[in-house]
């Protein structure tokens, strides 16, 4: 009998659909959007592009701002699996299973404008501009990289800046 | 917390939508939760877990957690602690000797030293032999939080906490205002019990106080026992009273807590009563922000076990037993903190225990203790890790050393949580004193290994399995009657149990259920002869092989709110009885306990209830835990009856 109720518990477990509290991705995105607004590049041509390296549901959310324009930018949202795949972005989003291949972006983005963002935390020491981290349990900040992003030629407004859980 | 996940998610939808965001906009970024807002049932699972010694919520913490709230306890309509512990895998209650209850856990007796009970912070074992009585002992509406470890807590709380630790904080000390409670017990025959409380208390930045008090009458069942020299009424012969006072104040770094604790019980013919006092002071010093230093001094003092046979006699005579057992502590407890992912606790505890025979005005024993302990907490994305040690000793034993490894990790929906942990049994006063040679402290290893999934942000199952192996187990034997009896200590080589528990909890707005399921079994290789039963060699004596729980709980409107709850347990064996041929075992029927609670917000802040506890009358035994021989046998105690309660309650927060 008791084998037959905890059957019963499972099928009504599986059946009832999954949607949890997870990370919400609408702010991290939030964020991405603001650092694009509040960030100025050399040299653009009309458009910011926001390239989401590896699977992330960021990139779901990304999408809802593709098309919108900020400080006169259009912002053109993508995504790819290899950091070699990359061409004309001004900010990567590393989601977090694609961390390991920092190093090849730093590689290959080295010197250019490009703005990197980690959904992991404390890549902003291994040569991503931004990371994420989560405080105090719940709350989404960023650490920041200013002495690399400096070297891109990238300028961060200090409203932006000031924001940051630490500094390098 | 509703409220302002509520504001944040508006701010965020607002945020999202609007493309002109000024500096100050930039300001509400910083507010924004990485995380979708929390259901009900995760506002109770993301709070952390005291108990655990470690900041870190249930799901993540290392052990295996249970954490039961007041207003789960108020809806349920719990009368005692044993109505909330019966609805926790592994946990079950039974009969020591005499009609004195106790716990056993996870398919093991674990009546003396085995499980730690804390109230408030105070230790309520009795210190001649880490027992811990229960029945009609804390009221449940007394109580504002449950926090409870199934599994060891040695290497954090010592040698009274070899299988687990039960961690209770009263109202006043968890809540800020006033609040007052009566319960009133009836079966058809009579009254089963009457308890009443209040509790005050004030928080503020620098100061607080509380002060707490609860009294209560009551039998241990409502039927008659059968005896061979007759039978007795139990309504008018048994008792379980408690009674139990406390407070505490605390001015900034200082913190000061007083107990006193009595609870009276006993069997038609005899009285035991558990009378204690203690005092507790402790005063953090902030060294930095990263170190603190937390000296404490604690002292216990205890009349346990006081037993006298003078019921019904008109020429009372002197008690059978009247010791008086002593503590005296001294500890400094350590917190580092060097950064968001590690942190680590450390100290030393130095305590001597004494025990006076009041009737024979003699010293009895002495034992001088000393312990260093260690615990490491480290935070990783992968896992976390917490690595801690125990090393105590007293003039007795040679020593206890016990390490624990635990790797735990919530990951979005799911959690895991690797235990491994040596525990132990510290021989306590009357262990040494009663032993036949000289003890040894009993230790265990244990594994447990738990997996959890959250469905739903409102559902969550969690299935965990352990294996326990204790050797030198402390085992108590007795033999002849009168001025014959002759009773004694001894290490068995090895006892322990396996199992599994399962717990599928599901909370939404207007109503919330849980089930668990408990298997639990015997291991191979079990030496306690006393523990086993001939019919099966896979219970202990007195132990269900199976357990099934339900609760469900429906707020039927604001003010009227409707719980029911069932408890189904397997088929159980244990000595009922003495032939010729010595102690008779006997099967237990497998019973079906279910209750039912409705309670109504009559005004603000004031709230009445109704009841019914064991509907179908079921009538549950309470068998012995062991075979207690020839002479040291006790049948299982009647069941209470089906039983109606009335609850009123006020409860004033700040």
């Amino acid at each position: 009998m008791q084998i037959r109720f905890l059957a019963l518990v499972f099928v009504m477990t599986a059946a009832y659909g999954s949607h949890a509290q997870t990370t919400n991705y609408q702010v991290y995105a939030l964020y991405v959007f603001n650092i694009a607004k509040y960030s100025s590049w050399p040299d653009l041509k009309g458009e910011i592009h926001i390239t989401v390296l590896g699977k992330s549901k960021a990139f779901d959310e990304l999408l809802k701002q593709n098309g919108k324009v900020v400080n006169g930018n259009t912002i053109k949202v993508d995504q790819v699996e290899a950091a070699s795949a990359i061409i004309n972005a001004q900010i990567v989003y590393v989601s977090d299973g694609k961390s390991s291949a920092l190093d090849e972006l730093v590689k290959v983005t080295e010197g250019k404008p490009v703005l990197i963002v980690t959904e992991r935390e404390g890549l902003h020491k291994r040569g991503a501009g931004f990371s994420f981290v989560v405080v105090d349990k719940n709350l989404l900040r960023f650490d920041i990289n200013l002495t690399d992003v400096e070297k891109r030629s990238i300028k961060i407004s200090k409203n932006l800046s000031t924001l940051a859980n630490s500094q390098i | 917390m509703k409220t302002v996940s509520l504001q944040l998610y508006v701010v965020t939808i607002f945020l999202l939508f609007s493309i002109t965001l000024s500096a100050q906009d930039l300001d509400s970024l910083m507010t924004l939760e990485a995380f979708t807002p929390e259901s009900e049932l995760q506002k109770d699972l993301n709070k952390d877990v005291s108990v655990s010694a470690v900041k870190l919520s249930s799901r993540e913490s290392p052990g295996i957690v249970t954490v039961i709230s007041s207003q789960d306890i108020v809806n349920s309509g719990a009368r005692d602690l044993t109505d909330v512990l019966k609805f926790v895998p592994g946990f079950d209650v039974l009969q020591d000797l005499q009609f004195v209850q106790g716990l056993g856990l996870r398919g093991s007796w674990a009546n003396e030293g085995k499980v730690l009970v804390l109230f408030d912070g105070v230790p309520m074992n009795d210190l001649l032999y880490q027992v811990f009585a229960v029945g009609n002992r804390f009221p449940a509406d007394a109580i504002e939080r449950i926090e409870i470890i199934r599994g060891p807590g040695s290497a954090v709380y010592g040698g009274s906490a070899e299988y687990g630790v039960i961690n209770i904080i009263s109202k006043a000390a968890g809540t800020d205002g006033f609040s007052a409670f009566h319960t009133t017990g009836l079966h058809s025959n009579g009254l089963g019990r009457m308890n009443f409380g209040l509790s005050a208390s004030k928080k503020g930045k620098d100061f607080s106080w509380f002060l707490n008090a609860y009294k209560g009458k009551g039998n241990t069942s409502n039927q008659t026992y059968e005896s061979p020299d007759g039978a007795y009424d139990l309504r008018t012969t048994t008792e379980q009273d408690p009674l139990n006072i406390g407070g505490g104040l605390s001015y900034k770094g200082l913190d000061v807590k007083f107990m006193y604790d009595e609870y009276k019980t006993g069997d038609p013919y005899s009285n035991i009563s558990f009378k204690g006092g203690s005092f507790l002071a402790q005063y953090q010093i902030k060294v930095n922000q990263k170190f603190s230093l937390t000296p404490k001094i604690q002292y216990i003092r205890q009349l346990p076990w006081y037993i006298d046979e003078n019921k019904g006699k008109t020429d009372p005579e002197p008690p059978i037993f009247d010791f008086r057992a002593t503590r005296t502590q001294g500890q400094i407890d350590a917190a580092y903190d060097p950064s968001r992912k590690v942190s680590v606790n450390f100290g030393g505890v130095y305590f001597q225990d004494h025990s006076y025979d009041r009737y024979a005005k003699e010293d009895v024993l002495t034992l001088d203790n000393f312990a260093f302990y260690a615990q490491g907490l480290f935070k990783h994305r992968l896992a976390n890790t917490t690595i801690g040690f125990r090393y105590e000793k007293n003039n007795l034993y040679s020593g206890a050393f016990v390490p624990r490894i635990a790797i735990t990790k919530k990951i979005e929906d799911f959690h895991f949580k690797l235990l491994y942990s040596k525990s132990f049994r510290s021989p306590s006063l009357q262990n040494f004193s009663l032993a036949l040679v000289d003890m040894k402290p009993e230790k265990s290893n244990v594994f447990e290994v738990e997996l959890g999934y959250q469905f739903t942000p409102e559902m969550l199952l969690a299935v965990n399995a352990y294996h326990i192996s204790t050797k030198d187990v402390i085992i108590y034997g007795s033999e002849g009657d009168g001025d014959d009896f002759n009773e004694w200590y001894e290490n068995y080589s090895k006892s322990g149990s396996k199992g599994i528990e399962v717990v599928y909890n599901l909370k939404r707005k207007k109503w919330y259920g849980q089930i668990t399921y408990t298997l639990q079994e015997t291991i191979d290789g079990n030496t306690v002869d006393k523990f086993v039963v001939p019919q099966t060699s896979k219970q202990y004596a007195g132990m269900p092989h199976q357990k099934v729980t339900f609760n469900l709980n429906y707020a039927l409107t604001t003010r009227f709110n409707l719980n029911t709850s069932l408890i189904q347990v397997g088929a159980r064996y244990a000595y009922t009885d003495v032939d010729d041929n010595g102690p008779i075992a006997s099967k237990l029927s497998p019973y079906t306990q279910w209750n039912f609670f409705l309670n109504c917000k009559v005004v603000k802040n004031f709230s009445a209830g109704v009841g019914v506890f064991d509907i179908l009358n079921a009538k549950p035994v309470v068998p012995q835990a062991y075979n207690g021989g020839v002479n040291g046998l006790y049948p299982p105690i009647p069941g209470r009856t089906r039983e109606f309660i009335v609850k009123l309650s006020y409860q004033f927060n700040r």
